[in-house]
């Protein structure tokens, strides 16, 4: 039995990991050998090559990896902020079932708000939080990628938290179990698995989220802002580099997220 | 939640991508560059405080310069607009780097900034008139001007790409001397011109239209110098020079082929003045046999008087009495004038020569083949109060 599971494992890694990098691999030798130019009808210098988007991203490493750092921070902070806010605000929807639900639908409304409204309030809003203008241009950004990430924990989490197995609450009541104890021993660990349903919208979520509020801070850095300012100015190439670089941000953080969950989910399946 | 569990299925690697895609799309849509007058001031608290600050002694440029960008304070759009004030800021032996300004004028009527960065046409009008739209303050604000400062450089131009002007020499003549017609009659008559933009679909009030046709008006018939233009259009080698020497200084590029590519450039790769010499020769507008009869000119903004001159000679029929069927195509959208004349959906552009140039360095071939604003429009704006 056990080979058995191994060996489905192993094909279902085939599927998840082999074919998308055949795909991958398939698009970045179509766009190298601009037959993806031909089909899409766009110019080279709109759409560079690879070989020269790589080469940029060779020459100016440093400077990139300066643009890195500040969106990563951003994104990761906002995330895990937002997703704890996102889990209490649940919790707390879970201990006042009344007016849970309504808390829960104000913060969908949140959610619905685009960042190109709620970046440039934000920042108004941040102005006296430090002289220094890259610290609170860094807490203008956290708050954005926050309130975007907190929707999709909060309405998760509290499905697992209040969608029990049949009768399991029932059980632990008839063992006079307390709130406390059916919270800790039943929702708990119920919500788990919904964690990591709502963290696998919000990690890239956090990382779009992190590079458009970059537009509007006040402090000029960042991946997202990088993007902006070379494609006004022509410099395609250069723009592909850090758009490039922004994919794999999502990508890394993404595969840290199910590296994380393969690990703590490991006894669930 | 259902469709978030079927995201499972798909590969995260693809996923990522996808998603970071679809943002490169929203993002360069989401720049939110609506007109700066959308934003009526609404609190005219500061105007109280201000009105003491007459009897203090102002300081010169130079203080004024070296204590905002000492406490960090100094505002700039960014995006191609910075290199004057990074011209100005090394200067007077400060760093280069300033606040990001969003386009309207609050981060200055708040103090987040303190030395704002302006246009003489458009955002000083906002500052300091009381018109809807305006801040109000009036004389409590300084200005430093980047021509007086030495460090400026030329804005508004006529451009296409080389190849283009090649195929096309009849067809850019008869384009410019049009065009140059209607500056004039737009410069002569500044308060009609105005309307005419008004009508066409302005995105600022009539009373800021007003304002801004009797500055754009200064820009065309004065040099850096403040002395007085006769020749409409002109490309005055120092200016250009200047513009050449400031850009190959502030542009910083990432991609070492396009940097190098910078530094290479001379005035010949990016203007060619002989479309305006034939252009400004003729008596009478007849050029011949037009190669491109339909063709389209794209503004660096929104359309506002700043670019009157268009709308006048299309107005006024400049346009159609030289054998041209102008489209007018408005500014500040997604696309950047430059990429818009590269790709050839339009013909013509109006842009920064640093933008210009920048456009060069990439390889875009685009040259330019009039120069509309002789002097920098750009400066920058203080409240008196806060530098006493």
């Amino acid at each position: 039995m056990k080979r058995n599971g191994s060996s489905s494992r192993f094909r279902q890694s085939i599927t998840t990991v082999l074919y998308p990098l055949f795909f991958g691999i398939l698009i970045l030798v179509l766009w190298q050998t601009q037959a993806l130019h031909a089909m899409l009808n766009i110019d080279p210098f709109v759409l560079p090559l690879p070989s020269r988007i790589n080469s940029i991203i060779g020459e100016s490493l440093p400077k990139i990896m300066t643009n890195v750092w500040a969106t990563l921070i951003v994104a990761v902070a906002g995330l895990l902020l937002g997703s704890l806010f996102g889990y209490l605000i649940a919790i707390v929807a879970t201990v006042f079932p009344k007016w849970g639900a309504g808390g829960l639908s104000i913060v969908t409304a949140f959610n619905a708000i685009p960042i190109v409204a709620l970046a440039p309030v934000i920042t108004n809003w941040t102005k006296d939080v430090s002289s220094d203008a890259n610290i609170r241009s860094m807490v203008a950004k956290i708050i954005v990628v926050l309130l975007m990430c907190t929707a999709s924990m909060s309405l998760n989490a509290y499905r697992g938290l209040t969608e029990l197995r049949p009768f399991s609450q029932d059980l632990l009541e008839s063992y006079a179990a307390g709130k406390f104890t059916i919270f800790r021993k039943l929702r708990l660990p119920n919500s788990v698995p919904y964690i990591f349903t709502a963290l696998r919208v919000s990690v890239p979520l956090s990382v779009i989220s992190a590079l458009v509020s970059e537009y509007f801070a006040e402090y000029v850095i960042g991946v997202g802002r990088q993007i902006r300012e070379n494609i006004v100015l022509g410099q395609y190439p250069t723009a592909w580099a850090y758009i490039t670089v922004a994919c794999l941000i999502g990508i890394v953080m993404y595969a840290v997220l199910i590296v994380c969950e393969s690990i703590l989910l490991r006894h669930r399946k | 939640m259902k469709h978030m569990t079927t995201m499972k299925r798909f590969s995260c690697a693809v996923l990522s991508a996808a998603m970071m895609l679809s943002l490169a799309a929203c993002g360069s849509s989401s720049t939110g560059e609506s007109s700066t007058t959308s934003n009526t001031a609404s609190e005219s608290s500061s105007s109280t405080d201000t009105s003491s600050s007459t009897a203090t002694t102002t300081l010169s440029a130079e203080d004024v310069i070296k204590t905002a960008a000492e406490e960090g304070k100094v505002g700039n759009w960014g995006l191609g607009n910075e290199y004057e004030v990074q011209a100005l800021l090394a200067k007077y032996g400060e760093p280069t780097t300033f606040l990001s300004q969003a386009f309207d004028m609050d981060g200055f009527d708040d103090d987040s900034i303190t030395l704002a960065s302006a246009m003489t046409y458009n955002e000083l009008g906002l500052v300091k008139n009381s018109y809807d739209g305006g801040y109000d303050y009036g004389d409590t604000v300084g200005v430093i001007d980047m021509n007086d400062e030495g460090v400026a450089m030329l804005e508004d131009n006529i451009f296409c790409t080389q190849a283009f002007a090649e195929a096309n020499p009849n067809t850019v003549k008869a384009f410019i001397y049009a065009s140059l017609k209607g500056w004039e009659y737009a410069c002569a008559n500044p308060e009609e011109a105005a309307e005419i933009v008004y009508n066409y679909g302005s995105s600022v009030s009539s009373d800021h239209q007003a304002y801004m046709a009797d500055e754009v008006k200064k820009l065309v018939e004065t040099d850096t110098n403040g002395d007085a233009v006769t020749d409409y259009g002109k490309m005055d080698e120092d200016a250009m020079q200047q513009t050449l020497d400031l850009a190959k200084q502030y542009i910083t590029l990432d991609d070492s082929t396009a940097a190098s590519k910078l530094e290479s450039l001379t005035l010949d790769d990016i203007r060619d003045t002989s479309y305006w010499e034939a252009a400004t020769a003729s008596t009478d507008g007849d050029f011949g046999t037009l190669e491109k009869t339909d063709v389209s000119i794209q503004l660096k903004w929104l359309p506002q008087a700043q670019f009157m001159g268009y709308y006048v000679a299309l107005e006024k029929g400049y346009y159609s009495d030289a054998g041209l069927n102008v489209n007018i195509v408005a500014g500040g959208g997604d696309i950047s004038e430059t990429t818009a004349v590269y790709n050839g959906s339009v013909d013509f552009g109006v842009t920064w020569v640093s933008n210009l140039i920048a456009a060069d360095a990439a390889g875009m071939g685009l040259t330019e083949v009039s120069q509309i604003f002789q002097r920098s429009g750009l400066v920058l704006v203080y409240k008196l109060a806060n530098f006493s």
